[in-house]
């Protein structure tokens, strides 16, 4: 049997946590959910998931410093998706310049992210 | 008894200002003993008000999720999804319970788009929250009125469009932005027609959250904004400068020329900026021209703001 | 003497101490109500605005944090993170170094990969010059992070030299040991966009205690009441300060001064006074005093605007000697403030601001420990003669206690029913009890240092100028 897919997921609006839980436990995957950015990445440094993803407005640690810390810190090639909110477009920016896979604006659709989620890891695998 | 009848007659006997400091002392012992009892109340009671909140976080948050993700293709609801309107209405009914799920969806419709976001707006009519919010336009108290508009314009209820425009020039402040930015976010241009003859000013927050809210979702078409440009308002003229700026106006041209005369200084510089960013070099000699016009301020406020 | 002379002296004295307590505790009665009618409004006000909105709207306008710090090496890297991660789309920190001896600009350098820039400042303020110059990071994470080196001149200079910087519309002003929540900024600068009919020319904070507190990675995650006592009393302090006073005074649009631990100012209107003034230990209210007698002089409509929501936390002394020279200090900012704008006080050409707030502040901020220490005098006096009556006496004493005593009380049920920080089980007996010794425990000690910087202000030459007394910062004012 394949082995599932492990991903973190960065939110702190709980409900919408749960929501993309849900959707994407039923996809397969295996989903650990921080609720700031310091969870985030105390998760990716126990579980070395396979796939990050992340709100750049957080408690703590914002998106940025996940990205600059995981790239940096663990120099690790993990793709990171981020999501951004309107008008928060040269923070994508910077999130790109650190090091972020791809983007989503929020509000999105999460079968969107479900079919990029999708994309990554079969990007990633033909290159990896 | 001995103890009461010398008191009281100390008290008769004592001169009128120490009566009275007495008195006063005395009720004042009495409001303290009355605070402090209710401020452990009061204390007791938001506790147990938390305990509620977090309780009905966790059950409704996993009904919705619950409900959203129990559909099938078809349009028709499942049964499980039925089941779950009922739990909702049921709670609907009682007021904290109400909170705590227009909570949720709200936080959820601010987050997701698409199918997803039609169906959370379903449910929110389904569970007859939306009937609720339109019965509360008619109370008399304005933060009800605010906070019901807000709820029909959050879940996209266009069916609350003839209740709330007459709130469009209600006299509380708050009521007439949350209605003006209500038919802003759902009927987008159009619903800006307000703007035509509104004589209350537009204070510049109220005119980013309307800009915002012309913004989220597809990219509705402008109207012709050269009206507004010519309006007696001054914050009319500098939400349609903005507006000239976002949209690229190149058409309103002449207007914006005619704006650098204005006898406001804030519509002045604001169409300098303006001009400058569409027209570029072009300004340069405009300004050139009428240069003896502009005092350093605006010249200053201008390169600030380039 | 004769007796006879004493005796009209003594009366006179009864009946100014009587029309004196009789006003201060009429004031307090309008503050409160009027605060609980504004503190109402604006929780209704604010139960439905969407932050979220202004946050990600690309027209925001910007704001620069300004934040001195002297020989801050300890918590420097902390604090500046905490700076950092506010939520709000357009904004920039400026750490003003002010000739720090410590290690500070190495720590900063290391911890956030600066390098140094060239750069040129207008002067629009005079300041001290640079010492090493700016610094920026070379990480994009912390792009928003300007780092300025200076020689020493001061807490005032230093945000002078911020004010130089900035290119900002708006500059929030704050202690670099504060801790700011993360939505502080969308929260200030509202008022400011809100105006239509006036200008909005600073907005103050609430300042609360963050002693004993638990914060981490710059964010506060557990808010507590501390063991000290003396902290305790200080914590009521300013919940009656903010929520009652501050809040009342907002209403009548009469405030003084913002704290210098957190406030944001109109930056266009704050140069156009000429920056803070260097020369006074207030500059926090110097400024705001000086910024609204220029209002008034050119004759526009404006407003101090005033967020009570608990945005800003910093520590207070949690020691006498700290408190008493951080209080001395106060009374000191107070009276130069007073003075050097007393062309305000009674003038009617000032409106307002001449008629009420000024004289309000004069004799109940200014002139109340001088009053009440005449009053202690008097009281020795006739005990010494034993004229006392002391029925008179008891109840006078008792009086002014149980309204000591109500008022901290109606504070905190403010604070209860509003914003309710000290959540945790066992704290709202020990609030209450606090209110019942508090003003035995913390009066004295604020009487004491209000003489004592009386006395320092106009006997000690040295302290006298308080630029030259004390270059490191100071927390902000609070009554």
């Amino acid at each position: 049997m394949m082995k599932r897919h492990k991903i973190v997921l960065a939110e702190d609006n709980s409900t919408l946590s749960l929501l993309l839980k849900y959707k994407l436990e039923k996809e397969g995957y295996e989903l650990l959910i921080a609720a700031d950015g310091k969870q985030a990445i105390d998760l990716v440094e126990s579980y070395n998931p396979d796939l990050i993803l992340t709100d750049i407005m957080m408690p703590y640690f914002s998106g940025l410093e996940v990205i600059s810390h995981v790239r940096n810190k663990l120099k690790k090639k993990t793709p990171i998706v981020v999501f951004s909110s309107a008008g928060q477009e040269d923070m994508v920016l910077k999130a790109f310049s650190l090091g972020a896979s791809d983007f989503m604006t929020k509000p999105f659709s999460p079968n969107e992210l479900v079919i990029r989620i999708k994309r990554l890891f079969s990007e990633f695998k033909t290159i990896g | 008894m001995h103890i009461y009848d010398y008191i009281v007659g100390a008290f008769q006997e004592a001169p009128f200002l120490i009566q009275i400091s007495l008195v006063v002392v005395v009720a004042m012992i009495i409001t303290i003993v009355i605070l402090i009892i209710g401020l452990r109340a009061t204390r007791s009671l938001l506790k147990i008000k938390d305990k509620e909140i977090a309780n009905y976080k966790t059950q409704y948050e996993a009904l919705i999720v619950d409900f959203l993700y129990s559909g099938d293709d078809s349009d028709e609801m499942s049964k499980s999804q039925r089941s779950i309107i009922i739990k909702l209405k049921s709670g609907v009914r009682i007021p904290s319970r109400q909170k705590s799920i227009i909570t949720i969806l709200s936080s959820l419709m601010d987050e997701v788009s698409g199918e997803m976001s039609d169906d959370i707006k379903s449910l929110y009519r389904k569970t007859g929250l939306a009937g609720h919010a339109r019965h509360r336009l008619k109370s008399k108290k304005w933060h009800i009125v605010t906070k019901a508009i807000w709820e029909l314009r959050q879940f996209g209820v266009y069916e609350g469009q003839e209740e709330v425009s007459k709130f469009i020039t209600h006299h509380k402040r708050e009521v007439r932005k949350e209605a003006q930015l209500y038919t802003v976010d759902l009927f987008k241009f159009e619903g800006l027609s307000f703007l035509d003859d509104l004589e209350l000013p537009l204070s510049e927050w109220h005119q980013l959250q309307l800009l915002e809210a012309l913004m989220t979702e597809g990219n509705p078409k402008i109207c012709d904004i050269k009206p507004w440009l010519r309006s007696p308002n001054v914050s009319v003229i500098l939400f349609a400068i903005k507006l000239a700026k976002i949209y690229n106006q190149f058409e309103v041209k002449e207007e914006l020329i005619s704006l650098l005369a204005h006898p406001n200084k804030e519509v002045r510089s604001a169409a300098i900026s303006v001009l400058n960013d569409l027209f570029g070099y072009e300004t340069e000699e405009l300004l050139q021209l009428s240069k003896d016009a502009f005092s350093y301020e605006e010249v200053h406020v201008r390169t600030a703001e380039l | 003497m004769e007796s006879s002379t004493i005796k009209i002296i003594l009366e006179v004295f009864h009946y100014l101490f009587f029309i004196c307590s009789f006003l201060a505790i009429l004031s307090y009665i309008l503050l409160s109500i009027i605060s609980a009618r504004e503190t109402i409004e604006y929780v209704k006000k604010n139960s439905f605005v969407n932050y979220k909105h202004i946050l990600s709207s690309p027209i925001s306008p910007s704001i620069t944090i300004i934040a001195p710090a002297y020989n801050e090496s300890l918590n420097v890297v902390e604090n500046v993170r905490s700076l950092l991660s506010n939520h709000y789309p357009n904004y920039n920190v400026i750490i003003v170094n002010d000739g720090s001896s410590d290690d500070s600009l190495e720590k900063l350098i290391e911890a956030y990969d600066l390098e140094y820039v060239d750069y040129e400042v207008d002067e629009k303020v005079k300041t001290q010059p640079f010492r090493k110059g700016v610094f920026k990071s070379k990480n994009p994470a912390f792009e928003k992070l300007i780092v300025v080196d200076k020689e020493n001149g001061g807490k005032a200079d230093a945000l002078n030299m911020g004010l130089n910087i900035s290119d900002s519309k708006y500059v929030a002003c704050i202690d670099v040991d504060c801790l700011l929540l993360e939505d502080a900024l969308q929260k200030m600068i509202k008022p400011f966009l809100e105006a239509t009919d006036h200008k909005v020319i600073a907005a103050g904070g609430v300042i609360r205690i963050a002693n004993s507190c638990v914060i981490k990675g710059g964010k506060l995650i557990e808010v507590n009441l501390p063991k000290n006592l003396l902290v305790q009393a200080q914590i009521l302090e300013y919940l009656r300060a903010f929520l009652l006073g501050r809040m009342a005074w907002s209403r009548l649009n009469g405030l003084l001064v913002i704290s210098g631990a957190f406030g944001i100012f109109d930056k266009y209107i704050a140069l156009e006074v000429g920056g803070y003034d260097t020369n006074t230990v207030g500059e926090d209210m110097e400024i705001i005093v000086r910024m609204r007698r220029h209002m008034e002089e050119k004759n526009e409509k404006y407003k101090v605007a005033y967020i009570p929501d608990p945005l800003c936390w910093t520590e207070a002394p949690d020691n006498y000697k700290t408190l008493i020279s951080q209080r001395n200090r106060w009374t000191r900012g107070t009276i130069e403030t007073l003075r050097k704008h007393r062309k305000i006080a009674f003038n009617k050409n000032y409106g307002k601001f001449g008629l009420i707030s000024y004289p309000y502040w004069l004799i109940f901020e200014r002139l109340a420990p001088i009053i009440e220490l005449v009053g202690l005098l008097y009281f020795g006096i006739l005990i010494a003669f034993n004229l006392v009556h002391w029925e008179y006496a008891v109840l006078f004493i008792a009086l002014a206690y149980l309204f000591s005593v109500l008022f901290s009380l109606v504070a905190l049920f403010s604070e209860e029913l509003t914003y309710n920080q000290y959540k945790k089980k066992g704290v709202g007996i020990k609030l209450i009890l606090l209110c019942i010794i508090e003003p035995i425990i913390l009066h004295p000690v604020i009487l004491y240092a209000a003489i004592r910087g009386n006395i320092d202000y106009y006997f000690n030459k040295t302290k006298k100028w308080g630029a030259m007394e004390r270059k490191g910062m100071s927390s902000g004012e609070t009554n």
